[in-house]
């Protein structure tokens, strides 16, 4: 059992879809997270168990080396395609389609930015870490982010921001987000903003990363 | 007409030598400055004409020169979309401040490159940057850059998740994409750089972002260092330096952008990557260093501040040579007017 869910771990983090995609190359033919899964499933290993065992490793490891420089943002983008194919074999054991999650993430662009890659790749990381995450998208203000909170009490914050004049936008969200909850947890990141910036507006943390940001939750 | 708010020096002769000098990496013979773009509002300040005047072809053009002969620089720098040239259809892309670089992509599937409609690279009005000549004060040269570099210009076309995936899943489709975008940008260079009033090309094209390289390094050397490295070739044949601005954090390429695409120089510098101090000490003997007046610094720091450490650099240019003094990328508006000014006055405080 742990061989087949080691063997989706390295699947998920090398980025083999399935059986018919070619890469990588050296893996042509083979099969991939998609047919793993399904045959774990057949063995009778818990749904759980292969979540939490086979693919959220392989996603752990490729944000790792992510972090550390040794992949790049394509090595992530196609890891998370090979997780979200075995997850299409998993969800229907899980109630209502849901994960099990271990917190909420709501994550957003900050107001007059449209930039998204780097967004999209922290949710990447945080649902691949198990987490349930809600992408407000793009050009958030302070009062989407006080609403989306409200309607989930417990959850942190993730703001991302590209340029200095976007970045000095999060100050606002910030507020708002405060004055609605003084307690709400804010994480802010991206290309301009800096520890020494998020520490002046009175965010909660500032990660260069995804991985980390997952990681200081472990 | 209003007021002009800056001048290097009601005397100041623009002198393309000293920047030559400079990319060559020798010292100056006076302090040397660089920009390779600025917002509409510093344009008007510097010209003293408030808006650009579009009557005819070349009248929004005088502004410009205007513009960069009064703040002190050698050169005006036009980029290909001012100039009706090569441009590449996008699709739609909503724009705030930012823009989603998944936006727009036209290029998904084999299907969708077969209809695109690809420009063509020799119908643009080149006869511009020849008639231009007739605006340029003596001296002075233009620095001709394209509308966008390979990767950005792919990314446009296929977006940036796609494409990710694409150079994986699909290598022949990859591989035509980057050819058709490659060969166009090719003809460009090879067009402007031949014109005498060009008198040096900026090959515009970002590779990174805040950790690393956008895309592995073997990526980039399959699908887009090559294309760079005959775009510099036809620059040099024309007997001109190649200037690359590329921004996020390409340090495990430089060795290919020194040795392998032999650029004369490298643009785009940030502090939170490595400050321009570090880049000049790292590479400045076998690249010149151009601008890295760090953007964040240049909008949120006190004059001062501003002063001293371009001052420092410049004096650096004048020690050792192989610099310009500019910022870290542009001048975007919402740079303080005042702390664009402090920057390059440094060239009077010296
Ligand atoms: C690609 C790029 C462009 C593209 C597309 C930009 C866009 N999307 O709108 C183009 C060429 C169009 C462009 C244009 C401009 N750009 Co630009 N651009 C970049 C570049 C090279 C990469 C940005 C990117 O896509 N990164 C990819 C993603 C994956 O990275 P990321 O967002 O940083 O995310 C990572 C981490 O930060 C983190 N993260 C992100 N968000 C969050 C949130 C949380 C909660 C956490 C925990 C982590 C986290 O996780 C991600 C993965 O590690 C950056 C350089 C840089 N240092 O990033 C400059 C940069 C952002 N640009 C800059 C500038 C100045 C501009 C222009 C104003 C230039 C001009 N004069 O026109 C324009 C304006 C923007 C516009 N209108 O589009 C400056 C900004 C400086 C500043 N301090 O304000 C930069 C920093 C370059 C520089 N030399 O200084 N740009």
């Amino acid at each position: 059992m742990s061989e087949l869910l080691e063997r989706l771990s390295m699947l998920v983090e090398v980025g083999k879809i399935n059986k018919v995609t070619p890469y990588p190359p050296e893996m042509k033919d083979m099969d991939g997270a998609s047919e793993i899964t399904q045959q774990a499933l057949e063995r009778g290993i818990d749904p759980q168990i292969i979540l939490n065992d086979g693919l959220m490793p392989g996603m752990s490891r490729i944000g790792e080396k992510f972090a550390r420089g040794e992949a790049f943002i394509p090595n992530m983008l196609i890891s998370a395609k090979a997780m979200n194919a075995a997850m299409d074999h998993l969800k229907p054991f899980f109630d209502g389609g849901e994960m099990p999650s271990k917190g909420t993430l709501i994550i957003g662009t900050v107001k007059g930015d449209l930039h998204d890659i780097g967004k999209n790749l922290v949710k990447m990381i945080m649902e691949g870490d198990g987490w349930s995450v809600i992408d407000l998208g793009t050009d958030v203000g302070g009062d989407k982010f006080v609403k989306s909170v409200n309607e989930h009490k417990e959850a942190i914050i993730g703001i991302s921001a590209l340029l200095t004049t976007t970045m000095l936008n999060m100050e606002e969200v910030i507020t708002k987000l405060r004055e609605n909850n003084s307690s709400t947890k804010i994480f802010v990141g991206g290309a301009a903003v800096s520890k020494s910036f998020s520490e002046k507006i009175g965010a909660d943390g500032y990660f260069r990363d995804p991985y980390s940001f997952a990681q200081s939750f472990n | 007409m209003s007021k002009v708010y800056y001048q290097r020096d009601k005397n100041f002769e623009p002198d393309f030598e000293q920047f030559l000098r400079v990319l060559r990496r020798d010292i100056p013979h006076r302090p040397t400055l660089f920009e390779f773009a600025m917002n509409d509002r510093i344009l008007g300040k510097l010209s003293g004409e408030k808006n650009e005047n579009k009557s005819s072809r070349l009248a929004p053009f005088r502004r410009l020169i205007k513009a960069f002969t009064n703040a002190g620089y050698d050169y005006t720098t036009i980029s290909a979309w001012r100039t009706n040239t090569l441009d590449f259809p996008k699709g739609n892309m909503a724009e705030k401040e930012s823009r989603s670089l998944n936006a727009g992509s036209m290029i998904t599937d084999w299907e969708s490159f077969e209809k695109y409609p690809w420009p063509d690279a020799r119908a643009g009005d080149y006869e511009l940057y020849n008639d231009l000549g007739k605006l340029l004060p003596d001296g002075m040269k233009l620095i001709a850059s394209g509308n966008g570099g390979l990767l950005e210009n792919v990314i446009d076309l296929a977006g940036f998740e796609n494409i990710s995936l694409m150079y994986m899943l699909d290598e022949t489709l990859t591989t035509n994409i980057f050819n058709f975008v490659g060969e166009r940008l090719l003809k460009f260079y090879e067009i402007v750089a031949s014109i005498d009033t060009v008198g040096a090309c900026i090959v515009n094209d970002d590779w990174g972002f805040k950790n690393q390289t956008m895309f592995p390094p073997e990526m980039l050397r399959r699908w887009v260092f090559p294309w760079h490295k005959k775009i510099v070739e036809v620059i040099h044949r024309a007997g001109k330096p190649a200037i690359l601005h590329s921004c996020g954090q390409v340090k495990d390429v430089m060795k290919d952008v020194i040795v392998d695409m032999k650029y004369d120089g490298k643009h785009s510098f940030e502090d939170l990557i490595i400050p321009v101090e570090e880049a000049y000490d790292l590479w400045g003997k076998r690249i010149a260093i151009i601008g890295g007046i760090d953007m964040d610094f240049l909008a949120r720091m006190p004059v001062k501040d501003i002063q001293r450490r371009s001052l420092a650099m410049l004096r650096k240019q004048l020690s050792r040579g192989g610099y310009l003094l500019g910022s870290g990328n542009s001048i975007p508006d919402y740079i303080p007017d005042e702390n664009y000014f402090a920057m390059i006055s440094a060239v009077k405080n010296i």
